[in-house]
């Protein structure tokens, strides 16, 4: 039986960063495989229409500004698909190591790029290869040597303990379903002292547990 | 969470109805779900 909850389209079950976090009982490699295909869509088909926004009305609706986007490739911005701005908590300084969870076609990861600079390093992690394929191709358009791209999980990033002096993360953790997960992996990338401005979804009306174990709901 | 996970000087940002005007607006509603920002900071430095 059906109830609105129960309804709750994906990207809205158990995002709920802040509050409560139990696991769900879906199948993490499934779980996987389909949002890797959902994605793999937004990064060749852009144009296609999905039950979130994407590209440049989402961009400017998170107030990304005109001059955030000048100079990023198109391929970048389309594929978009986040949640929030990490920027918003302050533009990343010169020389940094910036770790991108979730980094998608590179729109946030090339704007961190340019923040930190030659001396700087991004490395952007995605799961899904479209994705990563895309992004490469944007920081070899915009002649980015200090961005590079990594396959990879939120759970178990490719990424050296104690390396990274920001982790940006955008509409990506709420689609893992042991939340503490990939926070344990930020903290393990983190040096001391370094920070995380992420971007993600919280949800003020718990979602059902049987909801959270339906993953045609997640992913749907 | 993320003080469980270490973190200190844990903020959050302004929500934003992401999911306004998206084919599935009035779902995110019955939820009431936002997107929004998260900084935080790991100890020492």
């Amino acid at each position: 039986m059906c109830n609105a909850h129960v309804r709750a389209p994906n990207r809205i079950l158990e995002m709920t960063m802040v509050t409560n976090v139990s696991p769900s009982a879906v199948d993490i490699e499934q779980l996987r495989d389909n949002v890797k295909s959902k994605y793999s869509d937004v990064a060749t088909n852009p144009e296609e229409g999905f039950h979130f926004h994407t590209g440049r009305p989402l961009a400017a609706m998170l107030s990304y500004t005109a001059e955030d986007l000048e100079g990023l490739p198109e391929s970048a911005i389309e594929s978009f698909a986040g949640t929030g701005n990490p920027f918003s908590w302050g533009r990343l300084r010169p020389g940094e190591v910036v770790v991108d969870i979730g980094s998608g076609a590179g729109f946030d990861s090339l704007q961190a790029a340019r923040h930190v600079g030659p001396g700087g390093r991004v490395i952007g992690v995605d799961m899904t290869q479209a994705m990563v394929d895309k992004a490469i191709e944007g920081a070899k358009d915009m002649g980015l040597a200090n961005a590079e791209f990594r396959l990879g999980y939120a759970e178990a990033l490719p990424v050296e303990d104690g390396s990274a002096d920001v982790v940006i993360s955008n509409g990506v953790i709420n689609l893992t379903p042991d939340k503490m997960s990939p926070m344990k992996e930020i903290y393990r990338v983190l040096k001391p002292g370094g920070r995380i401005q992420i971007a993600d979804i919280v949800v003020h009306i718990e979602v059902p547990q049987e909801a959270k174990d339906d993953i045609d709901l997640w992913s749907g | 969470m993320l003080d469980n996970a270490g973190f200190v000087d844990v903020r959050m940002g302004e929500q934003v109805d992401v999911f306004s005007g998206s084919v599935h607006e009035s779902s995110a509603k019955n939820f009431e779900t936002f997107g929004l920002t998260i900084f935080g900071r790991k100890p020492g430095g």
